[in-house]
């Protein structure tokens, strides 16, 4: 008997799942299995609309080698459905599986419903200068993103809860695991971003920014290109396609030109604010309201007056 | 001294794709063919690797009949010959099909030690293919690499992810994807875009490679695609003297009640 599948190795995501899961189950009658890396995250999905949670234990701790055993819980159902959880972990997991069950598969979907039988995706395509609809045949794997849902409501009723021991993968060995954190900084929590590009000449220079940013009580972020190439800024703090997806109050993008890979990535903000001194530069048509100027004058400027 | 194969994909410059704004449908008209951005990363890496360990690296691609095009760019980026499929199949090919595709070659190529692809593609971007070619190739697989090295029959690599750089180790085949920190592609120097024009290039027969039909069925079908329109106010300040657009925009500023 078919079925609708969710994993995720990061508890809230996990959890997140169940709210498309619960509206395909709608859709398709079928029961919901929470597959969980720990027994805590499994009891909880049980409770919050999984029929059955089923808590994969091993002796090996690396996320990417469960590919195999979740490939055998979603194989004994036929032509089933499975959301996975859209880390990297996740696609790595969810693109091994989608292989084999010979499946399609839809990368960050931002809406998930069932049309004439198939699954229907809406997800971005070049970097996000389109969007598109994706319709896969069943059996069917999707990747969701964090924070594309909220997590459902607690279930009227309870599902069960099972182990499966499982074993992992054994060519690779993983070695050390150093956790990057950002220092303290979130810049998906940021109610206001100050966003820097490649119109600043030198790193020092980038002082006028971050005055700013105090001015504003905004956090930094900047574009792949000073993160990357400059290595002005960390990598955290780098927003685009490959880098961190951004919704703030305020993104104020100072001297970067808006190119599609970078504005996928913060183009849900609430008003987009920006400097350049390139009328012609792509990040004005994308803007709320913007400044033509030299941002070695503007800044300064700015700053002071928002100080007062 | 390793072995290696890089992946990669012709696609078109998003850059010079434009929305038509009467019905938000695409333009790419105009657009210009590239070499997939992470997947010069990826042809980078092994060109990099090749040059300190000794080894080889030849290139893998599947595209439509432009795919030609990107031969010459390939070789002058350091692969010693490029395998190409060139069939229609590819226009509206799935990471399925893809993955169906590349995997038959490399098996009909032979053994490789490193199988190096980019973190995902520049167009479409599903970061599924070098997961499902492991997985169709029954080889372990390294996602997310931001550094790479080998020793003897030995794969390292630092995988970066949201939270943590992870370490691993593989003895044997690997593939593995590569992000587009892990290096700077180089800009081939005219010697070396003389020299891709003296190298090696070798079609390979979509029909050679004992696929079954529905291998080259995409089982994920893009439907509607339209432009991504954003709705913004773009008030725009351009007056000469910088202290007055300051002004203006405190003002708007403070109307959203962002100060």
């Amino acid at each position: 008997m078919p079925g609708i599948f969710t994993f995720s190795e990061d508890s809230a995501l996990a959890k997140q799942l169940l709210t498309p899961a619960l509206e395909l189950k709608k859709s398709l009658n079928q029961p919901i299995t929470a597959l969980a890396l720990s027994e805590t995250d499994a009891k909880e999905l049980a409770t919050l609309g999984a029929d059955k949670a089923v808590f994969l234990q091993s002796a090996d701790k690396w996320v990417d080698g469960f590919a195999e055993a979740i490939y055998a819980q979603v194989s004994k159902a036929v032509g089933s459905i499975v959301l996975i959880g859209g880390t990297l972990r996740g696609k790595t997991v969810a693109a091994y599986v989608a292989a084999k069950l010979n499946a399609g598969m839809t990368t960050d979907a931002k809406t998930l419903k069932i049309d004439s039988g198939k699954l229907l995706a809406t997800r971005v395509l070049y970097a996000g200068l389109a969007l598109c609809d994706e319709e896969v045949a069943l059996p069917a794997v999707a990747t969701i993103r964090a924070r594309t849902f909220l997590a459902p409501a607690a279930a009227t009723t309870a599902g069960t809860v099972e182990t499966v021991t499982v074993s992992g993968e054994s060519r690779i060995t993983v070695g050390e695991v150093t956790p990057t954190g950002t220092a303290g900084v979130n810049i998906n929590a940021a109610s206001k971003l100050v966003s820097v590009g490649r119109g600043f000449r030198k790193k020092e220079d980038l002082k006028l920014a971050e005055d700013l940013a105090a001015a504003l009580k905004a956090e930094l972020a900047c574009t792949r290109g000073v993160a990357e190439d400059e290595h002005w800024l960390p990598i955290e703090r780098y927003i685009g396609i490959s880098g961190q997806t951004v919704k703030p109050d305020l993104y104020l993008a100072v001297g970067l030109s808006g190119q599609v890979q970078h504005m996928v990535g913060c183009r849900e903000s609430k008003v987009i604010v920006a400097i350049n001194n390139d009328e012609r530069a792509p990040i004005f048509e994308a803007a709320d309201y913007g400044i033509v100027g030299d941002l070695y004058e503007v800044l300064p400027l700015l700053t002071a007056a928002l100080g007062k | 001294m390793p072995k290696c194969l890089v992946c990669y994909k012709w696609t078109l410059d998003e850059q010079d794709i434009k929305i038509r704004p009467e019905d938000l449908s695409l333009d790419s008209s105009r657009a210009k063919g590239k070499i997939s951005d992470f997947d010069r990363n990826a042809i980078e890496e092994a060109a990099l690797l090749v040059e300190k360990n000794g080894g080889a690296v030849d290139a893998l691609t599947y595209g439509t009949a432009t795919v030609k095009q990107s031969l010459k760019d390939c070789l002058s980026r350091g692969p010693e010959e490029v395998y190409w499929i060139s069939d229609a199949s590819a226009e509206n090919a799935d990471a399925n099909v893809t993955a169906n595709v590349l995997a038959a070659a490399i098996r009909k190529l032979g053994q490789y030690d490193l199988i190096l692809c980019g973190e995902g593609s520049s167009d479409q971007f599903n970061q599924q293919t070098t997961s499902r070619i492991a997985a169709l190739l029954g080889l372990p697989c390294v996602t997310f690499a931001s550094k790479l090295s080998v020793e003897g029959d030995t794969v390292k690599a630092t995988r970066k992810l949201e939270d943590c750089q992870e370490d691993v180790v593989v003895k044997g085949s690997v593939v593995i994807s590569v992000l587009s920190e892990i290096n700077k592609p180089r800009i081939p120097s005219m010697k070396q875009v003389l020299g891709a024009s003296k190298k090696p290039n070798e079609e390979i027969k979509i029909s050679d490679l004992g696929l079954k039909p529905e291998d080259l069925q995409p089982k994920a079908v893009r439907k509607s695609v339209k432009g991504f329109v954003m709705q913004r106010k773009n008030v725009i300040y351009k007056e000469t003297n910088a202290a007055d657009n300051v002004a203006k925009l405190k003002i708007s500023l403070a109307s959203e009640g962002l100060i």
